[in-house]
């Protein structure tokens, strides 16, 4: 009974037809490609794009330089020198990313005591350069000023899971 | 002995031990705070509870005594509901501030509550705050917040450094450790405190916020400082050394280091520090490369022991010197035909030289101190030339020992001193005298040669309680040694151990103080004989070598040996530092200190103790030993072809066992014993505790302390009176060729016709000996 099927398949073009009416039924669906740049995906808030460094609402930068996002990094990304502040604080002189090593795994984050480094939803961003993409505490504070908004409502949306 | 079981595990320990005890023997870990093995147990932090079969309640491991047939459980349900419940409890007032807390990483209360504490707090109202006192440079309580009152530093202070300088104040909530109003921490063996802490509330200053426990790599080296030769650990992240903490040696330091062990390591990153080697050209000092500047030295001394004949050629070395160093100097001297090398700076009597059977050591183990039960102490500063062997006197004496001391100052020692001679420098041999005849009389021994001198009343007490002793110790002290009668000192002391079976010793003064010996850095013993220190300086010489020498602070005649620098034709500094010798020398060689460089250091109980450079040296600075291989090779000396320091070592030892070379007898014949009366004032030279090396005098944070203050003139007060000033006032101090105005105080630990002016400090560096006739003015 199959042996009778398939020879009349091979000489009616059933194949043929069925390909074509998938073809057929995606040329008049609604179409899903993404216009990049113009257009662009949704993201979650806990989307883990380019590093900042925020501040707390009086202007203070949050870190305290315990150094465990250091500890923690898979990459070695991270180098952070820490001194003593003329005010008695803990205070980083030095915190880098290089993002030529980061794996963009979040760890730095979910490690910070104090909120201080988070992971943005900013991903569009390139280096022209060697260097270019070493991003020193002036840079990840700027970031963090820029984004603060977004930052703080991704946080808020993320809280009540932790 | 008893049995007890815990968790099933059955171990036979003494009478009198306790549960905790028995649970480290059957290497069960019980969490505690307040217990440590040293200290006097307090069981106020309740952290090691346990559960013991038919007792109601949980009992505190720490000072439960253990009982026969005794069961205990330490993780039973009842004792785990205990520790949670326990470490709730000390967490309601922890401010969980880890990030920022030096102590994150290797802190007590932080692994014990992760390992015994329950997930979380129920406790949300407020946390007492504690304001933070300024208690000096060197420990911080800048959050005192942290305390859990666990009184460790407490118990510390009064058992071990003998001096109760922090205690509990107020009850309850209000509890909090202090210091006495307006006062500092001042024991020499405060930074201990910083370790005991079970949490961040005493912390190092210096060390503050610098770095994270992890991040250090933790590299093992011995203390270049007092002849006790303490094992550390020197902490180093980016090849610069962060910080020193001790390495638990029960023979030798025990689980303590002093604060110059442990804070001297600041001078390592000094700015002083010598990182090129230097010229003088035309009167300028000019950065060299180490070929320009060896090959001048080697030409330099070559021309001048060719020229003006090998005795011209002298050398001075550091105690402070690894072996290698001091072996490869003397070898280079020896090489030059010169047998002018020394390392025994601030020692002014040489007449046993070539008399002693060995080299001059502490006559038993360290530990042994610890045992004794009679101590005769001569001549010395013992609490801040020797801070641990004190501590371990302290001990003895806890344990019943009497201790005897006969010196110049009648200095607190923090602990009950039996009898005491406090006497002028000069009848310190008449004293000793004294003692020998009142206990050849007690035991029917010889008295030859004192027959004539009186015994006093102190002498016959201290005689006395020498003669009532099973285990007796005699040992003499750095002010002993470098007295200009040592020699006779020795032979009596040596004679008073002999008539009452006592063990009899030298406290070694510096690291190196038996290794020295044993490397040969004596002018005699070895294949060419010369001159010993003082008369290095005192018959000026052309050509000087100066291994880590600072002569104006480090020798006996600070005066002379100034003299003698600058009139020689060339003086070759090897130094980690830039110094004084910017003005004389004429060449800088950069040496590394000890944390640069591989070497050993032989204690003075003659244990060799060898260590590897733990960081690399700053800038273009050497090991010594590599200048000195070099520099011997380019003097075409034979058998300088060493590959490593332990080459050097092995060779400088040679393959004898070290307990054979070291013999304190003396063979001096006894001289005249008579009290020697001396006219005018009478010099007490102490070196400060922070101005023994060049390596202290340069710990920024040691020299903020209370035991760095400019030195002043002690003097007893009737000796004020007849200068008609006042404590406080100015005088000026003369002695030999200069003057110096310091300020004078009266005390009457010190005997009439003495003055204390302290040597080996920048204020005092241009005067004279440090003993002989001193002059106080009115300024």
């Amino acid at each position: 009974m199959e042996k009778i099927t398939n020879f009349f398949k091979t000489f009616l073009l059933y194949e043929l037809v069925k390909g074509m009416a998938l073809t057929g039924r995606y040329f008049f669906a609604r179409k899903i490609t993404v216009q990049y740049p113009e257009e662009k995906t949704p993201q979650s808030f806990r989307f883990r794009g380019l590093h900042a460094q925020r501040r707390y609402a009086n202007g203070e930068e949050r870190c305290i330089g315990c150094k465990l996002c250091e500890a923690v990094c898979p990459a070695l990304a991270i180098k952070i020198e820490v001194a003593e502040r003329e005010d008695g604080t803990r205070r980083t002189t030095q915190y880098d990313i290089d993002l030529y090593k980061c794996i963009f795994c979040g760890f730095c984050e979910e490690s910070c005591p104090v909120d201080a480094i988070v992971e943005t939803r900013m991903f569009e961003y390139h280096g022209e350069k060697p260097g270019d993409l070493y991003y020193t505490k002036p840079m990840l504070l700027a970031m963090g000023d820029k984004h603060e908004e977004q930052i703080a409502k991704d946080r808020a949306a993320d809280a009540k899971y932790r | 002995m008893i049995n007890i079981e815990i968790d099933g595990k059955l171990v036979e320990i003494g009478r009198g031990s306790t549960v905790m005890d028995a649970a480290h023997k059957a290497g069960i870990h019980i969490p505690h705070f307040c217990y440590h093995k040293k200290l006097s147990i307090a069981a106020s932090c309740r952290m090691c509870l346990v559960e013991v079969e038919k007792a109601p309640k949980p009992l505190p491991a720490c000072a439960t005594p253990a009982a026969d047939g005794m069961k205990v459980h330490t993780h039973s349900e009842l004792a785990v509901k205990a520790q949670q419940g326990v470490m709730e409890f000390l967490l309601i007032n922890h401010p969980l501030d880890c990030p920022v807390c030096d102590q994150g990483g290797e802190c007590q209360l932080q692994d014990v509550a992760m390992g015994y504490g329950a997930p979380a707090s129920r406790y949300s109202e407020e946390k007492r705050i504690v304001m933070h006192k300024d208690i000096g440079a060197l420990i911080s309580t800048r959050e005192m917040s942290r305390c859990i009152q666990c009184t460790r530093c407490v118990r510390f202070g009064q058992e071990i450094a003998g001096m109760m300088e922090l205690g509990m104040a107020f009850r309850g909530e209000h509890a909090e450790i202090m210091s006495f109003v307006d006062s500092s921490v001042d024991s020499e063996l405060s930074g201990n405190m910083i370790d005991l802490c079970p949490v961040g509330a005493l912390t190092s200053k210096p060390f503050r916020y610098t770095a994270r426990s992890w991040e250090l790599s933790r590299r093992k080296s011995v203390s270049p400082h007092d002849g006790l030769g303490s094992n550390l650990a020197v902490q180093v992240k980016n090849h610069k050394v962060m910080r020193v903490l001790p390495i638990e040696n029960e023979a030798v330091n025990e689980c303590w280091i002093s604060d110059k062990d442990r804070f001297s390591y600041e001078g390592l990153n000094s700015a002083e520090r010598l990182t090129k080697p230097m010229l003088k050209q035309d009167g300028k000092w000019v950065e060299v490369e180490w070929q320009v500047a060896l090959e001048y030295v080697a030409k330099g001394l070559h021309q001048i022991a060719c020229g003006a004949g090998a005795d011209q050629v002298a050398a001075l070395a550091t105690p402070h010197s690894t072996l290698e160093e001091l072996y490869l100097l003397q070898k280079l001297m020896r090489g030059l035909g010169s047998g002018n090398v020394d390392f025994r700076l601030r020692q002014s009597d040489f007449s046993m030289d070539g008399k002693q059977a060995g080299a001059p050591w502490l006559g038993m183990p360290v530990a042994d101190i610890n045992t004794r039960d009679r101590l005769l102490i001569v001549g010395s500063f013992l609490r801040k030339d020797h801070p641990l062997l004190a501590q371990r006197v302290r001990q003895a004496v806890k344990h019943g020992a009497q201790a005897n001391i006969v010196h110049a100052t009648d200095d607190d020692l923090l602990m009950p001193v039996a009898n005491k001679a406090i006497v002028a420098p000069g009848e310190l041999v008449n004293v000793l005298a004294q003692i020998l005849k009142a206990l050849a009389a007690e035991k029917q021994g010889s008295a030859q040669g004192v027959e004539n001198v009186t015994v006093g009343s102190e002498a016959a007490a201290i005689a006395k309680s020498l003669a009532s002793g099973e285990r007796a110790a005699v040992l003499l002290g750095n002010f002993a040694q470098q007295h200009p009668q040592a020699a006779q000192l020795a032979v009596l002391a040596e004679r008073i151990a002999a008539l009452c079976g006592a063990k009899f010793g030298f406290l070694g003064e510096a690291a190196n103080s038996v290794g020295g010996y044993l490397a040969g850095a004596v002018p005699f013993g070895g294949a060419v004989q010369g001159m010993n220190a003082a008369q290095m300086v005192a018959s000026p010489r052309k050509a000087y070598l100066l291994l880590n020498v600072e002569p104006e602070l480090d020798m006996h005649d600070p005066q002379q040996a100034m003299a003698a620098m600058y009139a020689a034709d060339m003086v070759v500094a090897l130094s980690a530092y830039k110094h004084h010798a910017t003005d004389y020398a004429d060449v800088l060689l950069p040496i590394a200190p000890f944390t640069e460089t591989s070497g050993t250091f032989v204690n003075t109980e003659g244990r060799v103790q060898s260590f590897k450079g733990a960081v690399k040296p700053l800038g273009e600075a050497r090991p010594a030993w590599k200048v000195l291989r070099v520099l011997g090779n380019l003097l075409d000396a034979s058998g300088f072809d060493y590959d490593s320091s332990e080459a050097v070592r092995d060779e400088a030892l040679g393959m004898q066992e070290v307990g054979g070379k070291l013999n304190n007898h003396l063979d001096v014949a006894l001289q005249n014993t008579a009290a020697t009366k001396a006219q005018g004032l009478q010099r007490v030279a102490d070196v400060p505790i922070y101005s023994t090396d060049g390596l202290v005098r340069r710990a920024a944070s040691l020299q903020k302390t209370h035991d760095a203050v400019i030195p002043c003139v002690t003097m007893h007060g009737s000796e004020l009176q007849k200068l008609g000033v006042q404590s406080g006032d100015t005088v000026k101090v003369t002695q030999g060729r200069a003057a110096v105005r310091l300020a004078v105080q009266a005390d009457d630990i010190m005997p009439a016709g003495t003055a204390r002016v302290a040597a080996g400090h920048p204020a005092t560096a241009e005067l004279g000996a440090m003993f002989g006739t001193i002059t106080v003015e009115r300024a």
